[in-house]
């Protein structure tokens, strides 16, 4: 079992890439597989395979990666310090839910350098659900001196499906949480390395990213070629979950999803329109949720061979 | 018997800030009722309730339940035995099920028959093998919105739970509740005392968690404590701390040993509205914002930390540094939003669905600018304002700050129509129209704000019932039952008489026209019905309010006042009140007699009676004064009524009491000579009208 408070300080990560190192260090040593990013667009890490499917039927299960999230609404070309398009996730999660899970979490906290007897955490309600997963759970938002650092969520349903044994999953939002590390007021003046080749920032990596994808986001991206892609998406889903293809079928509700998240930036869709746009993304997760946990049952729940308990 | 003090504690992860009292009372409640039903006797109890915990402690708690007195009838003896004597299924079975031999049992005879009778008496169950229990049921009837699961257990609960603490006296008692084992160990503050602390005897509790635990248990203490910390923090940094006292009781549920941290932010963010910060610190962070001495906002904040910091220092910065980023959108917000008018943004309202069949938030401010300038109109007021105060009303809601701070909808839109060079009171109204909020709250002062305030929630709750989605049981998204108290309380208490028919007819006609637009005329006709179920809907909000608040009043007396179909909700209020005051005079008891009376006399003489009373047929003296009588008072309380002099009317019908009673004890109204029977229950019949003026007093019970 980790210890909350270790007597030996741990050395803050002093960049961008230090933090991510740090966390995959500290999680990897906790048992989870170290995982890479999903390789298509998505809203949170929630959406990667890893978190939403694996979090269904019995199988244990225990991952940790860092998510690009994309959420067009957000962009504002570069100019607010705070608010980006792309931005970063680091997911973990562990199912079943260690009974000690918290103070792992806070293990965590203590490998970023962060002193619990110094700073103020706190687990404050919040309870998280999304309607375009079919998914809910109890939990809370994590405080450190006030400032949400991460989401804590134990899954009760996911894809509308009950979910038995019940994940443990956690989110760190790794902009905010390094410019509280690095105590700079814009994500854009973040370090992101400081090496033998000298000091790159967040804003070299990505500032002309998020001007540009804004422009495209908000002025340039196709609607009527989206509103097609959308439907188009939503049928092959359909097609890919008869020929019992599940994994291909929920990458037509990713990009199905993306596609919505676009036509929303571009205010392409009413106030009305959105809820039941919601409503289809949602029931083709649901068909996909139920589709997947069909298709482990039929391999035998693989990963319940190792799981000795 | 001896008796000891009994200590439960379940411990948990963080619990929901807003329900943790609520929690906590109800797991209190549970355990004493649950001692008061398996009769253990026990003294007072105390709830306890921290982030991470629930606990009860009952004082002086018997150790063992009292004798428990069996008593039970069993089957009737001539089932119970066989034709041998020998006992029979029914006699061993009832003897089992009581736990003593048949032969044991003795009988008791009753008028239909005699019966085998079991009479018992057992010593009470040991506390230690009730308690178990009782704190499982407790547990299981905690109001919870949502049991949670985790790990691979069953075990369902508000958070997961980590430990169980159950004392009775200095003995542990052993059982299993939530998948926990019990034991006589607690934990402390989660940083400051991370091991266990063992209990030696439930009295020692609050005690041992505060001194070794860095735990303030008690809930109550805890608030305290804060509201005085909090105040005594901002005072050292020059300002008075506002305390919100439902913000004290979530920061009281969020931290088990509280201390307050004062911070400071910038002074210019000061030039935003104090709404706005006090938004800012209060609602989105749990902070406590300062004002000074002259009653303007400071540029300080209290904190409530969860930590007796090493470094204070850096929980100041980083609380102060969470707030920056927060005031500076809104800043850039109320900046941005200032360059745009109010008026300017009603045709991006056109983009905001208000609901699918009753269109946008553009199609609804239409109707109710019209319906708004109609009711000012009839309450006597210029219409002006009310009409352009209603076309602002809901632009607020697409600007950047409303967007960021929803709960500002309204006070907003005062501030940038002020801005904007907008008369004052269409500014006050558009900031009025959501009033009341809640229950006491205040209502609109302008008239403008009262005109505009009816409209928007008339045309919600009849558009919502014109699609027929009323609400149903704990269903209403909308807010109807809320937005019709709001209504009607506007139109009491303001004093603005007006037919509430009339309105709902108004507004159902903008509504139908407005559905039949947005489908092409191809939207279903709503029903005339719809007025009625409204009206209905309201008069059942009117009764839960009168029976829930005004003292005295009760259903009968409520539905006396509604069979007279008052016009006007204001008008329902003289009439509710002038009974009222009727029933309390002592007249009161007799003449509602006289008149159930009278209505059962009407209605067996199976004739229609007449309303015109021939004086030449009045034989009797007593019905001759009864008749003069009437006469007199007929034109007076026609009078009083006119203006609405419900009481006074009230009164002087009390002063017919002598005469009745006479006509009643003398007077044979239902003789042979039809001539005259007719002539008397003409007499009966007007004066049942005059009877009824105000209410229908033949609802009344007596």
């Amino acid at each position: 079992m980790p210890k909350t408070r270790k007597t030996r300080e741990a050395r803050a990560p002093r960049n961008f890439q230090d933090l991510i190192l740090a966390l995959q260090r500290y999680w990897a040593g906790q048992g989870c597989v170290l995982l890479q990013p999903y390789d298509m667009e998505m809203g949170a890490g929630t959406f990667h395979t890893a978190t939403f499917l694996r979090a269904l039927g019995p199988e244990p299960w225990n991952a940790a990666y860092v998510q690009p999230s994309r959420r067009p609404g957000d962009g504002r070309y570069g100019d607010n310090p705070f608010r980006l398009q792309h931005y970063y996730q680091f997911q973990v999660l562990m199912k079943p839910s260690p009974d000690d899970i918290i103070e792992r979490y806070l293990g965590s906290l203590t490998a970023l350098g962060v002193d619990a007897l110094v700073h103020d955490i706190r687990f404050v309600e919040d309870n998280w659900e999304s309607p375009a997963l079919g998914a809910w759970g109890l939990g809370w938002e994590v405080w450190l001196n006030g400032m949400e650092v991460s989401q804590f969520t134990y899954f009760q349903q996911a894809g509308g499906l009950d979910c038995r044994p019940v994940s443990g999953e956690i989110t760190y939002g790794l902009e905010r949480l390094a410019m509280y590390l690095q105590g700079v007021e814009s994500v854009y003046d973040l370090v992101w390395t400081d090496g033998p080749a000298g000091r790159v920032t967040y804003g070299d990596v990505f500032h002309q990213n998020e001007v540009e994808q804004s422009a495209y986001n908000f002025e340039h991206a196709d609607t009527t070629a989206l509103f097609a892609e959308f439907a188009h998406r939503e049928q092959a889903c359909g097609t890919l979950l008869a020929a019992k293809l599940p994994l291909p079928a929920y990458e037509q509700v990713l990009k199905a999803s993306h596609a919505f998240n676009l036509l929303d930036a571009r205010k392409a869709i009413s106030v009305t329109e959105r809820q039941r746009y919601l409503l289809r993304v949602r029931a083709l997760a649901r068909a996909v949720a139920l589709a997947y946990h069909q298709s482990r049952e039929a391999l035998g729940f693989p990963l319940l061979r190792g799981a000795a308990t | 018997m001896k008796r000891r003090d009994f200590l439960v504690e379940i411990g948990t992860e963080e619990l929901p800030p807003k329900s943790l009292l609520a929690l906590a009372e109800s797991f209190r409640e549970g355990v004493t009722a649950g001692l008061d039903a398996a009769g253990l006797a026990h003294g007072k109890a105390q709830a306890y309730a921290t982030p991470r915990r629930l606990a009860v402690h009952v004082r002086r708690v018997a150790d063992a339940q009292g004798e428990q007195k069996l008593e039970r009838r069993g089957p009737p003896v001539s089932a119970a035995f066989g034709a041998d004597g020998q006992p029979a299924r029914a006699a061993i079975a009832f003897a089992e099920s009581c736990g003593v031999a048949v032969a044991a049992l003795g009988r008791v005879t009753e008028p239909k028959g005699e019966f085998l009778f079991c009479s018992v008496t057992r010593p009470g169950a040991p506390a230690a093998k009730v308690l178990p229990d009782i704190v499982q049921q407790a547990l299981d009837r905690l109001p919870v919105a949502r049991r949670m699961r985790w790990g691979a257990g069953k075990v369902e609960f508000v958070r997961p739970v980590h430990w169980l603490v159950m004392l009775h006296g200095g003995d542990v008692i052993d059982c299993e509740l939530l998948g926990l084992q019990s034991a006589r160990t607690t934990r402390g503050h989660r940083f400051h005392a991370p091991k266990p602390i063992a209990l030696r005897s439930p009295g020692g509790y609050v005690a041992a968690l505060r001194k070794r635990g860095f735990v303030l248990a008690d809930f109550a203490a805890r608030r305290e404590r804060i509201a005085a910390g909090v105040a005594a923090a901002a005072s050292e940094a020059g300002g008075e701390a506002i305390i919100d006292p439902s913000v004290l009781e979530e920061v009281a549920a969020l931290c088990e040993w509280p201390v307050p941290i004062a911070g400071t932010f910038d002074e210019r963010y000061l030039e935003l509205p104090p709404e706005v910060l006090i938004a800012t610190l209060q609602d989105h962070q749990r902070y406590f914002p300062a004002r000074s001495a002259a009653g303007g906002l400071l540029p300080l904040f209290v904190a409530v930390a969860n930590i007796e910091s090493r470094d204070p220092a850096q929980v100041r910065a980083g609380n102060e540094r969470v707030v920056r980023p927060r005031l500076a959108d809104a800043a850039f917000f109320y900046a941005a939003d200032r360059r745009q008018t109010l008026a300017s943004r009603r045709d991006a309202l056109a983009a905001v669905a208000f609901q699918a069949r009753l269109g946008s938030l553009f199609d609804k401010t239409a109707r109710i600018t019209a319906l708004a300038a109609q009711i000012a109109a009839l309450a006597g007021h210029d219409a002006i304002p009310a009409q352009r105060a209603a076309e602002l009303a809901k632009c607020d809601l697409v600007t950047a700050m409303v967007g960021e701070f929803p709960e500002l909808q309204g006070v907003m839109g005062r501030y940038y129509a002020s801005h904007d060079g907008e008369a004052a009171e269409v500014a006050a109204a558009i900031a009025e129209q959501y009033l009341p909020r809640f229950a006491g709250d205040a209502l609109p002062a302008t008239s403008a704000g009262l005109a505009l305030a009816v409209a928007d929630k008339l045309d919600t709750i009849v558009g919502i019932f014109a699609i027929g989605e009323k609400p149903t049981g704990a269903k209403d998204p909308f807010g109807l039952r809320r937005g019709a108290l709001g209504l009607l309380r506007i139109l009491i208490e303001k004093r603005v008489a007006m037919d509430l028919r009339e309105l709902i007819v108004a507004a159902l006609d903008s509504v139908r026209a407005d559905m039949q637009r947005l489908a092409d005329g191809k939207s279903p006709a709503v029903p005339d019905s719809v007025v009625d179920e409204v009206y209905g809907f309201m008069m059942e909000r009117l009764r839960a309010w009168y029976l829930e608040g005004a003292p005295g009043v009760t259903t009968e007396m409520f539905d006396a006042v509604l069979d007279m179909r008052p016009v006007s909700p204001l008008d329902f209020d003289e009439r509710l009140r002038a009974l009222g005051a009727f029933l309390a005079l002592p007249e009161a008891a007799s003449l509602t007699a006289a008149n159930k009376r009278i209505s059962n006399i009407l209605r067996k003489s199976g004739e229609q009676a007449s309303l015109r009373v021939d004086p030449g047929l009045l034989r009797d003296p007593a019905e001759r004064q009864l008749a003069a009588a009437l006469d007199e008072l007929r034109t007076e309380i026609e009078g009083t009524l006119a203006g609405r002099r419900y009481g006074e009317a009230m009164r002087r019908l009390a002063t017919l009491r002598p005469v009745v009673d006479t006509f009643f004890d003398r007077v044979m109204v239902m003789t042979d000579d039809t001539a005259l029977r007719a002539n008397r229950l003409a007499l009966l019949a007007a004066l049942q009208r005059l009877f009824q003026h105000t209410a229908n007093l033949a609802r009344l019970p007596g």
